[in-house]
């Protein structure tokens, strides 16, 4: 704005002091509510004990099977998550507003219920236990238990994030593409899911974290992972059945030092996101009006 | 070079009728849609684009219907408000965009040319939210251009440009008729940009078309309040307004000229004091100079009236409170929503 002219402005805030000293108590409460709990867990735990646990065979072998399961749960959420939201976001039908009901109660409800309600279906002996069994995905105490619940109470946030991105996209610019010679598919490819990318991807984002935590559909539903289907490793737990072990085993030393090993993990892997959406290596934040 | 005809084109879109629609375009020609808010042509031109279908009617490209073609089949050149530039995609992506669904092995080449002809090349890496709206309309012709259009139809062109960019862009779409023969649609709020552009105007006024022709069945037969404003015509009067005045002189005058939808006069010229007969007098209310001499805003009976004082300046402006006289040339007084001025 430098043709403006006239001398600089005389007011040092552009906003008022109250104001921002308003936004930067709240802000700074909130961080340090975040932030407390973790630095709990790093000052309880000597770094030896999480050079330690970094090293320890049984502990590599839970964050393994973790990111493996969370993985897996986010590839599938992708492939069937995002339609949903695309379909929720363009088409108007019958029960819509029970399809978007349905899909936000996995996030409403304790997961126990959730790991119950899974567990029920997969009863030894019942059609579904017969049928996961035959097609090699057995779930009662497998990996694939894990991604399955990973999967049924994260993928909502995919859902919703990558609907409500959808609804952002410009009908006019898609229009334009159409008019420029796109169909509608290759419409949906070059544009849409571009424009799109950033939501879906936080939405994403936030249904690895919350599959990497996951705890009480586990713990009903594949405490134990035993070696099946196409995953030949070790008996294991998820990192997080595997702390609640340690707690309740009254370990508390050993269950900080790993939960503060998979903090850190957790850190660096978002971090890596961000700083790669800010620097333009990652390619769904380009174009954005603030860099 | 293509020749359009919409032939009794009519959709609908919810609640909204549009149509009969008629048009016909030779290569290089421009056609100006008018019309008040909601008055369908936005509808239109996404009819033509192909996003709404046609109930009735055909719309021919070279003789040949493509009424039923999907939108990416009709080679025409959609602008929408907005722009519908993408996001993501830098100057140079959007421009290459057409070339790249063609799977054209010199696209990167004719990307730079046209950037280079409309200026961009500067720009090529910038994204479209940190352009200006003359470079983002810029962006959003040559991307248009890149497809090789048999039509170009433009939602707004002018809006939000300042007067240079107006200029630029108008020169723009000059020379791409001229050189290209393509012709072209727009919807325009904007006199200006109509007049200098447009060989043929259509005006829509509830999804009907009120008026048809050149410049001059606009300008000579205003048909309703919006045409005539956009006309020029500075001083129009509702019919409510007249009603209710009925027994004031020149308020009952003008009463007596309206039709269903008020009357319109041009700008009456000022009658010096002395020397010449006038008919009527009203109060000054203000006094502005403009290009074309002094506007002057003037009360009579309760209607607030225009007037103009021609250049060169007068030795002293009105000042409010200065009683002007004026005469009012009755071929300039035009009855609005009559059957008269519209075409159907």
């Amino acid at each position: 704005m430098s043709d403006w002219g006239g001398p600089p402005p005389r007011r040092r805030w552009r906003t008022g002091p109250y104001w921002l000293a308003l936004q930067i108590v709240l802000s700074a409460s909130l961080l340090l509510l975040l932030l407390l709990p973790i630095v709990a867990l790093f000052t309880y735990a000597p770094f030896s004990r999480i050079v330690a646990a970094a090293e320890n065979v049984y502990v590599r072998e839970a964050i393994g099977v973790t990111l493996y399961a969370s993985g897996i749960a986010v590839l599938a959420t992708a492939l069937l998550a995002i339609p949903l939201g695309y379909l929720l976001a363009r088409r108007r039908f019958f029960g819509r507003s029970v399809v978007e009901s349905v899909v936000a109660l996995p996030v409403a409800v304790p997961h126990l219920m959730v790991g119950l309600g899974l567990f029920l279906l997969v009863l030894p002996g019942s059609p579904l236990y017969r049928f996961t069994n035959a097609i090699g995905f057995p779930v009662n105490d497998t990996v694939w238990g894990v991604v399955l619940v990973m999967a049924v109470v994260s993928a909502p946030y995919t859902v919703l994030a990558s609907q409500l991105s959808f609804e952002a996209v410009d009908a006019r610019v898609l229009e334009t593409a159409r008019s420029l010679g796109a169909g509608p598919a290759t419409v949906f490819i070059t544009v849409t899911l571009p424009v799109a990318l950033r939501g879906i991807v936080a939405g994403l984002l936030l249904t690895w974290a919350r599959a990497v935590s996951e705890v009480g559909g586990i713990l009903i539903l594949a405490y134990t992972i035993y070696p099946g289907g196409p995953y030949n490793g070790p008996v294991t737990n998820t990192v997080s059945v595997y702390i609640y072990d340690l707690f309740q085993a009254g370990d508390l030393a050993d269950a900080a030092a790993v939960s503060s090993l998979f903090l850190l993990i957790a850190f660096v892997l978002f971090l890596a996101v961000r700083i790669g959406e800010r620097s333009g290596w990652l390619p769904w934040r380009r174009g954005d009006l603030t860099p | 070079m293509s020749e359009w005809v919409v032939d009794g084109v009519e959709t609908d879109l919810d609640a909204f009728h549009l149509g009969p629609v008629d048009l016909s375009l030779r290569p290089g020609q421009a056609v100006a849609v008018l019309g008040s808010s909601g008055a369908g042509k936005t509808t239109l031109l996404r009819t033509l684009a192909g996003f709404l279908p046609c109930r009735e009617g055909r719309v021919l490209r070279d003789g040949v219907d493509i009424s039923d073609w999907m939108p990416e089949e009709r080679s025409l050149g959609y602008v929408p408000q907005g722009l519908g530039l993408f996001p993501q995609r830098t100057v140079f992506g959007n421009v290459r965009y057409p070339m790249e669904l063609r799977g054209r092995p010199d696209a990167n080449e004719r990307t730079e040319e046209l950037l280079a002809r409309f200026r961009l090349t500067s720009l090529k890496r910038r994204y479209p939210a940190r352009l200006s709206s003359g470079e983002q309309q810029r962006v959003a012709l040559a991307r248009a251009l890149a497809a090789e259009p048999k039509l170009i139809v433009w939602d707004e062109p002018w809006q939000a440009l300042d007067v240079e960019a107006r200029h630029e862009l108008g020169t723009v779409l000059t020379d791409l008729r001229a050189t290209e023969g393509v012709p072209v649609i727009v919807v325009t709020h904007d006199p200006d940009l109509a007049f200098s552009l447009a060989d043929s105007f259509i005006v829509l006024d509830h999804g009907r078309v009120r008026l048809a022709g050149d410049a001059r069945a606009l300008l000579d037969r205003p048909s309703d309040p919006f045409v005539a404003r956009f006309a020029g015509y500075e001083n129009v009067f509702d019919r409510a307004t007249l009603e209710a005045g009925r027994e004031r002189p020149f308020t009952a005058w003008l009463l007596a000229s309206a039709g269903p939808d008020g009357v319109a006069f041009g700008t009456p010229e000022a009658v010096p004091t002395i020397g010449v007969p006038s008919t009527w007098e009203g109060l000054v209310r203000s006094a502005r100079p403009n290009p074309e001499g002094v506007r002057v805003e003037l009360t009579v009976d309760d209607l607030m009236v225009v007037l103009r004082l021609p250049r060169p300046w007068p030795a002293k402006l009105p000042m409010a409170g200065d009683r002007l006289r004026f005469n009012v040339d009755e071929r300039t007084v035009h009855r609005l929503g009559s059957a008269a001025g519209g075409a159907r």
